[in-house]
């Protein structure tokens, strides 16, 4: 718990109570795994729109 | 009363165009059966009822004098409660926004206002668009209307539980993850997530700025098209605001499916997940109904739904942590406990994570509109179970994952879903139809054929 309050104190959430530091311990776990499927192979080439525009059919 | 509650949009602009019901009535009516239907069913955080009426009395004696402004005059009609309109609360459903009072209206607001519809008031949400259904908050979470023990999706909640309810004709959802689309598969109605860019987001608060859609709910494909038609549009203010062309979406309402290429994103709901029974069925068999009318089908494969989902949850997870930044610093105890965890997901994201998931987000994007190259929409299941209990946590979180909606708003493609059929226990099932971008037209053209021919949106919840 220590070292999760430390973490959550780097990042500037120290008001998190014990309850919020295990949501917070979940939270990461989960988008842990999101990241894990981020794929490794992108060019320095595929970069993302500035803005995004779905474009139409023919446009 | 009950004819007018389930009366559709199109059918009461007809009669209030023709002075045969009159806008005061037609809000009383409703206003009657909230006031008997809400102790249960929790659909609103804030009921405006004297501004209703009073709009009610105005759109009265501007159409007895003559000036009858379109389909939308004296129908009544309400925001999801993260939608601004001029003078009344804008919460998110959460205690941190509790004495927020809008100053001005979003633009939805604004234009429906200016075609002459009435705001009956603001409706419930999942906090913030993201934490439900929560019982630690200021108000109690939406119950689902075919039951009340259950579930009715989220997070534009209130606005799929009260159309099922019959509490009003059409409201207005936020789509960033599947919103709009969740609680029309569990409540059993029709919602549309646009084009992204398609209807402006200003004044309406933001969850994920690069994935959040605004759209129409309502019970029929029909009034979805005519809400639309009034909401869809540029808006300067808006900086994902599309400059485009609005089509008429119901010119093509009525022309069937015959000739139309119709894809089937089969692995969705059988390989990548494997939906409830009773939901590949209901797919299956309207799959079948189109082939009937003449619709050519084929299958299709887009990338696997856990990329997308990975790919539109750190998206989503950075730039919510970015909205949420100082209040999740300053007042973190004054969040119900889903938001907060769901909002916390994004405090240690690096920016490479996030710019490399916009970077995938492109790519994503690219393969699945090849995938759409020979075909004019695709079809494939909303989520892959019907609802819940609404007390039923594990369930809950386990069925949060287990859907199809989140590839759309990573593509920024439309996407509708309509009712089809109903489970064990007469729990509603649902359809998803997906578009090219900006092709909404297409979609309700397929949407109109499905629902003209198997007659769902006839049923309704006993309440």
């Amino acid at each position: 718990m220590n070292d999760l309050r430390e973490r959550a104190r780097a990042l500037g959430l120290d008001k998190l109570t014990a309850e919020h530091l295990v949501q917070l311990e979940r939270a990461t776990a989960t988008m842990k795994r999101h990241i894990e499927r981020l794929p490794g192979n992108l060019t320095v080439a595929d970069e993302p729109a500035h803005i995004y525009q779905a474009k139409g059919r023919g446009s | 009363m009950s004819e007018l509650a389930f009366l559709t949009v199109a059918e009461a602009a007809e009669l209030v165009r023709s002075r045969k019901v009159s806008p005061v009535e037609y809000t009383k009516a409703l206003l009657a059966r909230i006031e008997r239907i809400e102790p249960r069913l929790h659909a609103f955080v804030t009921l405006a009822t004297e501004r209703a009426l009073e709009a009610a009395r105005s759109a009265e004696d501007e159409i007895v004098a003559g000036r009858y402004r379109g389909l939308f005059h004296g129908i009544p009609y309400a925001l999801k409660d993260i939608v601004d309109a001029v003078g009344l609360p804008t919460t998110g459903h959460s205690k941190i926004l509790i004495d927020n009072v809008a100053r001005a209206d979003s633009r939805v607001a604004a234009r429906l206002r200016a075609a002459g519809a009435i705001l009956l008031g603001k409706l419930s949400t999942h906090e913030f668009a993201i934490g439900g259904p929560s019982f630690d908050l200021p108000w109690p979470p939406a119950r689902n209307p075919w039951h009340l023990d259950h579930f009715p999706g989220g997070s534009s909640s209130g606005s799929g539980a009260g159309l099922a309810a019959g509490l009003f004709p059409a409201a207005i959802g936020s789509d960033t993850g599947g919103s709009i689309r969740n609680p029309a598969s569990l409540c059993g109605i029709v919602g549309m997530k646009p084009t992204y860019g398609l209807v402006s987001r200003r004044g309406v608060l933001p969850l994920s700025f690069a994935l959040d859609h605004v759209g129409p709910m309502t019970r029929t494909v029909r009034d979805n098209a005519l809400m639309l038609q009034v909401i869809a549009g540029h808006d300067d203010s808006d900086p994902a605001s599309a400059d485009t062309v609005i089509p008429d979406y119901s010119t093509e309402l009525d022309r069937g499916v015959r000739g139309l290429r119709i894809g089937v994103v089969r692995h969705f709901y059988t390989k990548d997940f494997e939906a409830d029974a009773e939901q590949v069925a209901a797919i299956e068999a309207a799959i079948e109904a189109l082939a009937k009318q003449g619709a050519l089908i084929s299958e299709i494969t887009l990338p696997p739904l856990a990329d997308f989902s990975a790919c539109g949850q750190i998206i989503l997870a950075a730039e919510a942590y970015a909205v949420h930044e100082h209040w999740l610093k300053t007042r973190p105890e004054d969040y119900g406990a889903r938001a907060r965890e769901r909002l916390l997901a994004g405090a240690g994201l690096t920016a490479a994570q996030y710019l490399q998931a916009v970077r995938w987000r492109h790519i994503l994007k690219q393969r699945t509109l090849r995938a759409f190259g020979d075909i004019d929409v695709a079809v494939t299941a909303s989520g892959m179970d019907p609802a819940c209990r609404i007390d039923d946590v594990e369930t809950l979180a386990l069925n949060y994952w287990r859907q199809a909606r989140m590839p759309f708003n990573v593509t920024g493609q439309p996407a509708i879903v309509i009712p089809a059929g109903f489970a064990r226990g007469r729990l509603p099932l649902s359809l998803q139809i997906i578009g090219h971008p900006f092709g909404e037209a297409t979609c309700y053209r397929v949407a109109q054929a499905y629902e003209s021919a198997m007659g769902w949106v006839m049923q309704h919840p006993s309440l």
